[in-house]
């Protein structure tokens, strides 16, 4: 049985077909692209996409959202700076990330959960809060020029794996088995198919809807701790594209924007080919300001399709759902 | 005679000004098949969201096997035994049967302190439950999204059953169903009671009560005006009890 966290439309072949056309096209287009310095580049800058595309996933799938975790990245990735700035424990440095996040998708459930706003909305204002929280911790400078510590442990290999990969399989791994084997998945597919029905089965769905704001909270602070060992640095633009990435990634995966179902596996090849689409085409040319386009374009060209194929349809007045 | 499972003395209830029920006195028993029948704004309604906790009375008492109970919430009248199935089903569409039947209330097994699902235990149970009401649904694991109207009716019931109900309300179970599937329920209802549930059955369908019901209620304008065996009465006597043209009715009506 599969009820929605594998979905039984096909999507993920026709992903991995998409994956796979896309890259026979740029391998012909680009001497660039089929090199193995480009799919190390290109798994690289897929990190942070598949850590915060988890946790969308899941808010997707409850029927929330969140439109701030490119910046909650950035407040998280200023912290993990600091600490490997200040030479304390690599352990601490690493840990930074995840325990700073869990602590702002605290935030953002008190917000979204307790003062019953809207998530799309409540997450906006956070995004401006925090837009401005930002600036201030970073005093209009970049954090630049940060030591290896956190990158060697990282980019260290088992087996020939780097330990990033090994990560992120075993947050792909928890996930799945909160999903499919507790009674969190099963809680949370059905709030967000009605969280007036889920409430009448006797669902905490209070406690759900924390749980799940604070779980990505805690992977987008994850991909914080990857981003700053990758870069070694925090810039001011952190995350500007990363929420409209995942959001984008995650649907193409063929998790519902309404939410009650989604695929994990979908999420990972989302994630993947909209990253390979979008480092083909600078390869082929195409300047990157192009690139929000593109995720754009794919975001609601998908939607649209899925409306037009009569699988999904949204309220035409208002826009709070259900 | 046994004690009913659930009695109702004086039951009266008052929103503001308006009384919306007065002075209900009501015996129900387990293994019976109680109809509630009445016009639209007659007190049905207001009478069972009263038995499943949904509001409380302003005045009279509810006993259950001859105790005294009062509700809260429908998870008070809930872990007394009483299950509400409404109209509109609370069912999860994108969950599939077994999940449905023990949404809420999984078997787990806990592992280093995680819950684990019991998904064999919870789809065996559901199996025979399923067998044993003969809902004709072979497959625990499809999802209720994809199930008819009467199947899912058959859910609901399997989700009552499973929470230990003694006395399940069924509001108005047929009112959107084709005719094989009314006759599925009816069945289904029927069997409930020979299982020993007390069931109370609200429906707008005299003919669907004759073929279900052991004892048939009336109420009128928010009083209970007659109360009958199935045996000692017949539609039309019914429908006259309804719309108030029978003597009784008009008697008890005049002297008040």
């Amino acid at each position: 049985m599969m009820n929605g966290v594998l979905t039984r439309n096909g999507r993920e072949w026709s992903l991995l077909a998409a994956c796979i056309v896309a890259i026979i096209v740029f391998s012909v287009a680009s001497p660039y692209f089929a090199t193995s310095g480009n799919a190390a580049t290109l798994l690289r800058n897929s990190v942070e996409l598949l850590l915060v595309g988890l946790g969308m996933t899941l808010l997707l799938a409850m029927g929330g959202i969140d439109v701030s975790v490119g910046i909650v990245m950035g407040l998280a990735a200023i912290g993990v700076g600091r600490a490997l700035g200040a030479d304390l424990p690599v352990g601490v440095t690493a840990l930074a990330g995840p325990v700073i996040g869990a602590g702002l998708g605290l935030v953002t459930a008190a917000v979204v959960v307790l003062g019953r706003v809207p998530a799309i909305v409540g997450t906006l204002g956070l995004l401006g809060v925090y837009r401005t929280a930002i600036f201030v911790l970073l005093g209009g400078q970049w954090l630049s020029g940060l030591p290896t510590g956190l990158t060697d442990v990282l980019a260290a290999t088992f087996l020939g794996i780097p330990v990033a990969a090994f990560l992120i399989a075993l947050a792909y791994l928890a996930v799945w088995l909160a999903l499919r084997r507790t009674p969190y998945g099963l809680h949370l597919l059905a709030i967000g198919n009605s969280e007036e029905k889920a409430r009448l089965s006797g669902i905490p769905v209070v406690r759900v809807r924390f749980a799940t704001f604070i779980v990505s909270g805690a992977l987008t602070g994850l991909a914080a701790t990857f981003y700053v060992a990758n870069y070694r640095n925090v810039e001011m633009t952190i995350g500007t594209t990363l929420a409209l990435d995942a959001i984008a990634a995650v649907v193409l995966g063929g998790t519902s924007i309404l939410g009650g179902k989604c695929s994990l596996l979908g999420t990972v090849l989302g994630v993947l080919l909209l990253r390979i689409l979008q480092n083909g085409l600078l390869l082929v040319g195409v300047p990157s300001l192009w690139q929000p386009v593109l995720t754009g374009g794919l975001l609601i060209g998908v939607l649209m399709l899925e409306v037009a194929a009569g699988r999904l349809s949204f309220p035409q007045t208002g826009w709070v759902r259900k | 005679m046994t004690a009913p499972f659930l009695a109702a003395r004086g039951i009266a209830k008052r929103f503001g000004a308006l009384t919306a029920l007065s002075g209900v006195d009501l015996d129900i028993n387990a293994g019976e098949v109680l109809a509630l029948l009445g016009d639209n704004g007659a007190g049905k309604s207001t009478f069972i969201k009263i038995l499943a906790g949904a509001h409380a009375q302003s005045s009279g008492e509810l006993l259950v096997e001859g105790a005294p109970v009062s509700f809260a919430s429908p998870k008070d009248a809930a872990s007394s035994g009483i299950a509400t199935i409404f109209q509109e089903l609370a069912l999860s569409e994108n969950l599939s049967i077994a999940e449905n039947v023990f949404l809420g209330r999984e078997l787990k097994r806990s592992v280093l302190g995680i819950p684990f699902l019991k998904r064999g235990e919870m789809r065996k149970r559901v199996d025979a439950l399923l067998t044993e009401l003969d809902a004709h649904i072979s497959d625990p694991e499809a999802p209720v999204g994809s199930l008819s109207g009467g199947q899912r009716q058959a859910v609901a019931i399997c989700r009552a059953l499973n929470l230990n109900a003694k006395l399940v309300i069924m509001d108005e179970p047929t009112a959107a169903l084709a005719v094989a599937e009314t006759r599925k329920v009816l069945s289904l209802t029927r069997r409930l009671a020979e299982r020993g549930c007390a069931v109370v059955l609200i429906s707008h369908n005299i003919s669907d009560v004759f073929e279900v019901a052991d004892r048939m209620v009336v109420f009128r304008r928010g009083r209970k005006v007659a109360e009958r065996l199935r045996a000692d009465t017949n539609p039309e006597e019914i429908v006259s009890l309804i719309t108030g043209a029978h003597p009784d009715v008009r008697a008890l009506e005049r002297t008040n």
